[in-house]
């Protein structure tokens, strides 16, 4: 599968869309998608939360060889959407291709729908992404593989 | 009429032209998403009206400089205005002087300056402050602070389950090392307005100094300092229609002197040698550097603003509004209200069952209607409810019963698309 597939599937998704009331009706759409996700009770633990969120938040990376695959979940739903965008698009990267994205491909996608604390809020969730990719594969040993 | 009757009297007779109050306040005729701006996070911070922005302007175009330390026409003028605005401080909370108040940032700072000086003076190892399990981080931190510092030892007055402040195991509390009561007057999170006479009588019948965090407490309602016999009372000017960088600080002036300064530098000193240093009598002593000149002055329009309105007539605005929230936010099955304590200020705290507060905060939000969600900076009192967090509206004197319906509606719409 072509690297970043997810991610501009959601991008082209939510450019498509007229205005910003479509595009919250999208993430909304997300949520309730993504409401019932199964996520380990097991991996709801302090080691996997991501600080700093309003909500509970915990991602989960399971690499496989030099790639990271992510799990995430959030109690809160439209966040839990959220955080299912953000994993889906940034999961099957090397550490290094992960630490080369920027702030731009938040932006790029177009989640003006949601309130700038939101938005501060993906750019910090990719931020944790990059932080757990470049973990090395000794680190990792424990974690939710 | 004794202040009770008064307040009730108010509450069956007031009248309150809510709509031309609204045209005070340009921010409100604002749309968000398209939608009309509700504002309901007015515990957070208020919006400002005319008069209080026209107020800053003019000072900055017209009659800016420093205080306190020019021979020139304007600093004479700024520092005239300034100390006005400590004049209508002291006459809105009923202060004995205009000396007794002290301008800091904001209330945080208020009571920082207290356990610093005060604190740091008077109260040492093995002492006890009580504060309560509904104080806001502010009314927490620098007591543990000083607690960190100083071998305090931090007591903790219980609520009950409705958010009624328990006044009999309040008074268990206070022994020989109790040196300071250190409470709320109103919770930011459930609205409950604790019993202030009657805890500085009890506080004083043991020897114990009383400082209240009147943050939410001034703005809902009269407050006379005089008459509850506080020690210390703080409170901040961007929650009752203020700037924001201005806060009080009251202080009865015998305790005032016996208080070393908080900050050193300009304007708080008398004499300043290498080999010693004198310091200014009270207020000036606890406001070191340029001080928050504009803001102060601001704060003194916003409070000629609210007593014109008529501070009694504003709470009963404000009380009719949460009889009428609760009764409509109570249609709705699935909602939760935390703090439903009698005589209550209109700050309601409430979830929906089944849906995150974030998610509902969310829908509200795209709905034009503000309100704040999450901890409210009372992270304990979180504890105690066994929640995570709530949702707060809290009702300032421009909400209608329009804007409770519009809540009310955004939040059927939430459950609606989320539950």
């Amino acid at each position: 599968m072509e690297k970043l597939a997810r991610y501009h599937e959601f991008a082209e998704s939510l450019a498509l869309l007229d205005d910003e009331e479509m595009r919250f009706e999208y993430i909304l759409d997300l949520a309730k998608r993504h409401r019932n996700d199964p996520f380990p009770e097991r991996w709801m633990r302090p080691e996997y939360a991501m600080h700093g969120c309003m909500s509970k938040v915990w991602i989960v990376d399971q690499p496989s060889e030099d790639k990271h695959f992510f799990r995430g979940h959030s109690d809160a739903a439209i966040v839990n959407g959220l955080v299912a965008m953000m994993t889906e698009s940034f999961s099957g990267l090397t550490g290094a291709e992960l630490s080369a994205l920027t702030l731009d491909h938040i932006r790029k996608l177009n989640l003006g729908a949601l309130t700038t604390q939101r938005q501060v809020g993906m750019m910090a969730m990719l931020k944790h992404l990059q932080k757990l990719g470049a973990r090395s594969p000794q680190a990792l040993e424990g974690t939710g593989r | 009429m004794n202040a009770p009757a008064k307040a009730e009297a108010a509450r069956q007779n007031y009248a309150y032209d809510v709509e031309a109050v609204r045209a005070d306040f340009p921010i409100l005729s604002r749309t968000v998403y398209g939608k009309k701006l509700v504002y309901l996070d007015n515990g957070a911070s208020a919006q400002k009206p005319q008069a209080v922005i026209d107020c800053v302007r003019r000072c900055y175009e017209e009659e800016y400089s420093n205080v306190h330390r020019g021979a020139h026409y304007l600093s004479g003028l700024a520092t005239d205005n300034y100390e006005a605005a400590r004049g209508k401080v002291a006459r809105l909370i009923n202060a004995g002087s205009e000396d007794e108040i002290i301008f800091t940032h904001n209330a945080t700072e208020a009571i920082n300056l207290v356990a610093a000086s005060y604190g740091r003076t008077f109260i040492g190892e093995g002492d006890e402050i009580v504060i309560s399990e509904m104080e806001h981080h502010a009314n927490i931190v620098p007591w543990q602070l000083l607690a960190d510092e100083k071998g305090v030892v931090v007591r903790i007055a219980p609520i009950d389950d409705d958010g009624n402040f328990l006044i009999d195991e309040f008074e268990k509390l206070l022994n020989s090392r109790t040196k300071l009561v250190a409470l709320t007057h109103c919770s930011n999170v459930l609205g409950t307005v604790t019993p202030v006479r009657e805890i500085t009588r009890l506080a004083h019948a043991n020897g114990t100094p009383v400082l209240i965090d009147g943050a939410q407490g001034v703005v809902h309602g009269p407050v006379d300092v005089r008459a509850l016999d506080v020690d210390f009372y703080v409170f901040t000017g961007h929650k009752l229609y203020g700037p924001s960088g201005i806060g009080v600080l009251y202080g009865k002036m015998a305790i005032l002197r016996g208080m070393p300064p908080y900050q050193g530098g300009g304007d708080m000193i008398e004499r300043v040698t290498f080999e010693k240093t004198t310091y200014k009598e009270p207020p000036h002593r606890f406001e070191a550097g340029t001080p928050p000149i504009v803001q102060a002055i601001g704060l003194g329009a916003a409070i000629d603003y609210v007593r014109a309105l008529g501070i009694e007539s504003i709470a009963a605005h404000e009380h009719e509004l949460l009889v009428y929230a609760n009764e409509r936010l109570g249609e709705i099955d699935r909602v939760r209200f935390y703090g439903t304590a009698p005589g209550k200020a209109a700050i309601i705290s409430f979830l929906v069952e089944g849906i995150h507060p974030l998610d509902v905060a969310t829908i509200l939000d795209r709905e034009g209607v503000a309100v704040r969600v999450g901890k409210h900076c009372a992270d304990p009192l979180m504890d105690r409810l066994g929640v995570e967090g709530t949702l707060r509206a809290s009702i300032g004197l421009y909400n209608t019963r329009r804007d409770i319906d519009t809540l009310v509606a955004a939040t059927r719409k939430a459950i609606e698309k989320l539950g």
